[in-house]
C-alpha cells in the first residue's frame, strides 16, 4: 500500500511571523488511521489547513493521494473530506438540507445524492431529526451531522480536526464508533488531530506527537509507550514548597529502580520498571527525608507519559472543556 | 456549468436563511415602509412649495427611499460574508469542489433579489399613498433593474471592507458613515435647487443623484435616455471599482 499523505520538511510561517509548523516530515499509508496528538496551539489545525488546500505552505513538499498540493488542488479536493474544528453547520437549514447542500457543492445531485444523504443520516443516527433545523441540534448531533456532510462525496481520505472536543463522554464514544467503522469497514484513510490521550490511544494505528510545531515522537501507541519503557509513579507533596520538591526529587532519584524523575503539575513524576514493587521503598525513603506525601499513584505508561518524556510537560486536560463553549457562545451572540 | 449550478445552490440557501428568520425578514421588509411613511408625512408640505418639480412629495421621494433601501440592504452583504468567514462556513466551502466565483455570485444575486422584493413593497405602498407610475409595468421592471445594479455595486464596498477587516462592526460603521451623507447630499430627498450651493456641487457628483434622477424620470416623467445612460454609466464605474476590490480581497482569502 502506498502513501496517501507524503509530507517532507513542511514549514508554515504566518504573516505575523509566527512559525506554526516547524519542519515536519511524516507519511500516512492508505487505509491507516493516523493521528496528530498535541496540546492547543501545537500546529495541528495549521497542518490540516495546509493539507486540505486552505493554507499555502511556506516551504516543503506535500503530496496528497499522489497529487502535488501546489499544482493539483482540484484533484485533491475531489478525494478528501474535511471536518473542521468549528461547527460549520448552517443553523437555519435542516440536517438533511445541510448534507444535501454539501453534496451539491461537491457536484452531486439527483437521486444518487438523495440516496446518499439518507444513507449518511442513517449512519450517524440523525434520520429522526433530519428535517429539523440544525440550529436546534445538541453539540454532539451537530458534530455527527458535520461528519455526515464531510462524507457525502465518498472521500478516500478524511481529515478530522478535533472531532470530539467539547463533547460529553457518551457523544464522544458514539463518534469513535462511527470513525472506527468508517476506517475498518469502508476502508477510508483517516487523519485525525486530538488533544485527548485516550482518543489517540483508542483510535489511531499510528500517531505523531506534535508540540510547538515540531513532531517530537511518532509510532503506534504501543510502540510509543514501550519507548517510555517504564511504569509511572506520580506523587503530590503535602507542603509543595519549592525547597521540599527539590529535596523530594533528589531522594526519589536515589531510590533503586527509579530511572527518571520529572517535575509535574503540583508534584513529581518518576519512571521505574515494576513500579508497584518499589512503593514501599519510595514511601520509606521520602519519609526518612522528612517529605510528607498527600498522594501516590502508580500506573503503567500512557501517552501522556510519552508526551512528558519528550516535552517535559503534560498535556493539560482542563483547558479542553472550556474553549468550545466559549466559541459557541460568541457565535450565538453575533447572529 | 458548475458556475451556474453552484450559484443556484448558494442563492437558494441564502434565500432560505432569510425566510427562516421571520423576525429579521419582517424588519428588513418594513424598515423601508417606515422610512416612506415618516418622510412623506413629515415633508408633505414641500410638494406645494413654489419651484417644486412635481406636485406631490410622495411621488418625489419614493425613488429616494428605494435608493436608501438599496444602500442599507447592500450593507448586509458584507456582514453576512464576515459571519461566514468567522464561523468557518466559507472555509468549509473552499475545501469542496465548488466553483469559487459562485460563492460571491450566489451572495450578490440573493442580495439583489431581496432588494427587488423590498422595492416592490415600497412601490406598492407608494402607489397606495397616491404616487404615480407613468411608465407602467415596464417602468417598474427597469426601476428594479436599476436599483438592483446600484445595490450590487454598493455591495462591493461592504464585501471588500468585510473581507479585509473580518469585522461586522467595522462594515456597519463605515457603511452608515457613507450612507447618510451620500443620501442627504443628493437629489434623493430634495430637488437639487433646494440644496445649499456647496451641497449642489456634491450632489451633482454623487452617484446616488444619478440613480435617483433616472428612477424619478421613469416614475414621473417618462424615459430620458441621457439620464438613464449616465445612471448606468456611474453604476458601472462604481461596480468596477468596488467589485474589483472585492474580488481582490476574496482572492487573498481563497488562495
Amino acid at each position: 500500500m502506498g502513501d496517501i499523505i507524503d509530507v517532507s520538511d513542511l514549514v508554515l510561517v504566518y504573516a505575523d511571523g509566527t512559525k506554526a509548523v516547524d519542519d515536519i516530515t511524516f507519511n500516512v499509508k492508505e487505509g491507516e488511521f493516523f493521528g496528530f496528538l498535541g496540546p492547543n496551539g501545537a500546529g495541528k489545525s495549521t497542518t490540516i489547513k495546509v493539507l486540505t488546500t486552505l493554507l499555502k505552505k511556506t516551504s516543503g513538499r506535500i503530496r496528497v493521494a499522489g497529487y502535488d498540493i501546489e499544482h493539483e488542488q482540484g484533484e485533491i479536493r475531489k478525494l478528501i473530506g474535511v471536518e473542521a474544528q468549528e461547527s460549520v453547520i448552517d443553523p437555519d437549514l435542516t440536517g438533511r438540507e445541510n448534507v444535501t447542500l454539501q453534496g451539491n457543492l461537491q457536484q452531486m445531485k439527483g437521486t444518487s445524492l438523495t440516496e446518499r444523504v439518507d444513507e449518511l443520516l442513517r449512519l450517524v443516527e440523525l434520520e429522526q431529526v433530519a428535517d429539523k433545523q440544525a440550529g436546534r441540534y445538541s453539540g454532539g448531533m451537530k458534530k455527527r451531522l458535520q461528519l455526515a456532510a464531510s462524507l457525502v462525496h465518498k472521500p478516500k481520505l478524511l481529515f478530522l480536526d478535533e472531532p470530539t472536543t467539547g463533547l460529553d463522554p457518551q457523544s464522544r464514544a458514539g463518534i469513535w464508533n462511527y470513525l472506527e467503522k468508517l476506517n475498518k469497514v469502508e476502508g477510508i484513510t483517516i487523519f485525525l488531530t486530538t488533544q485527548y490521550l485516550e482518543e489517540a490511544d483508542k483510535l489511531c494505528g499510528r500517531l505523531a506527537i506534535i508540540d510547538f510545531g515540531k513532531i517530537v515522537a511518532s509510532g503506534s501507541p504501543a510502540e510509543l509507550k514501550r519507548e517510555v519503557g517504564a511504569d509511572t509513579i506520580a506523587l503530590s507533596l503535602e507542603g509543595g514548597r519549592d525547597g521540599e520538591t527539590a529535596v523530594a526529587k533528589k531522594i526519589l532519584g536515589s531510590v533503586e529502580g527509579v530511572t527518571e524523575v520529572f517535575d509535574s503539575d503540583g508534584g513529581l513524576t518518576a519512571h521505574a520498571k515494576d513500579a508497584s514493587r518499589l512503593i514501599a521503598n519510595v514511601v520509606r525513603a521520602l519519609d526518612e527525608g522528612g517529605v510528607r506525601l498527600s498522594s501516590l499513584n502508580v500506573s503503567t505508561p500512557s501517552l501522556d507519559d510519552v508526551f512528558l518524556k519528550h516535552t517535559g510537560r503534560r498535556i493539560r486536560a482542563e483547558e479542553l472543556g472550556k474553549r468550545p463553549e466559549m466559541v459557541f457562545g460568541m457565535r450565538r451572540l453575533r447572529r | 456549468m458548475t458556475l451556474f449550478f453552484d450559484t443556484e445552490y448558494l442563492f437558494v440557501r441564502a434565500l432560505k436563511k432569510v425566510i427562516r428568520n421571520p423576525i429579521l425578514l419582517f424588519f428588513s421588509l418594513f424598515q423601508p415602509v417606515l422610512f416612506l411613511t415618516l418622510f412623506t408625512q413629515l415633508f408633505k408640505g414641500l410638494g406645494g412649495l413654489a419651484g417644486f418639480p412635481s406636485g406631490s412629495y410622495i411621488a418625489f421621494v419614493t425613488p429616494g427611499i428605494l435608493l436608501q433601501n438599496g444602500f442599507t440592504s447592500a450593507l448586509q452583504s458584507g456582514t453576512s460574508m464576515v459571519d461566514e468567514l468567522n464561523s468557518g462556513f466559507l472555509q468549509n466551502m473552499l475545501v469542496t469542489q465548488v466553483n469559487r466565483s459562485a460563492i460571491l455570485l450566489g451572495r450578490l444575486l440573493s442580495d439583489a433579489f431581496r432588494v427587488c422584493v423590498q422595492s416592490i413593497i415600497i412601490l406598492v405602498m407608494a402607489y397606495l399613498l397616491g404616487a404615480q407610475m407613468v411608465t407602467g409595468i415596464a417602468g417598474v421592471v427597469v426601476i428594479l433593474v436599476t436599483i438592483a445594479s446600484f445595490g450590487l455595486a454598493w455591495s462591493g464596498i461592504s464585501l471588500s471592507i468585510g473581507l479585509a477587516t473580518r469585522r461586522a462592526e467595522t462594515v456597519t460603521a463605515i457603511g452608515f458613515f457613507l450612507t447618510f451623507p451620500l443620501l442627504f447630499m443628493s437629489t434623493a430627498l430634495f430637488p437639487q435647487a433646494f440644496l445649499p450651493s456647496w451641497m449642489q456641487i456634491v450632489s451633482s457628483l454623487n452617484p446616488v443623484s444619478y440613480n435617483v434622477n433616472a428612477i424619478r424620470d421613469l416614475a414621473l416623467g417618462g424615459i430620458t435616455w441621457s439620464t438613464m445612460l449616465s445612471a448606468y454609466g456611474v453604476t458601472a464605474l462604481l461596480a468596477v471599482l468596488t467589485l474589483g476590490a472585492t474580488l481582490y480581497q476574496f482572492r487573498k482569502v481563497v488562495s
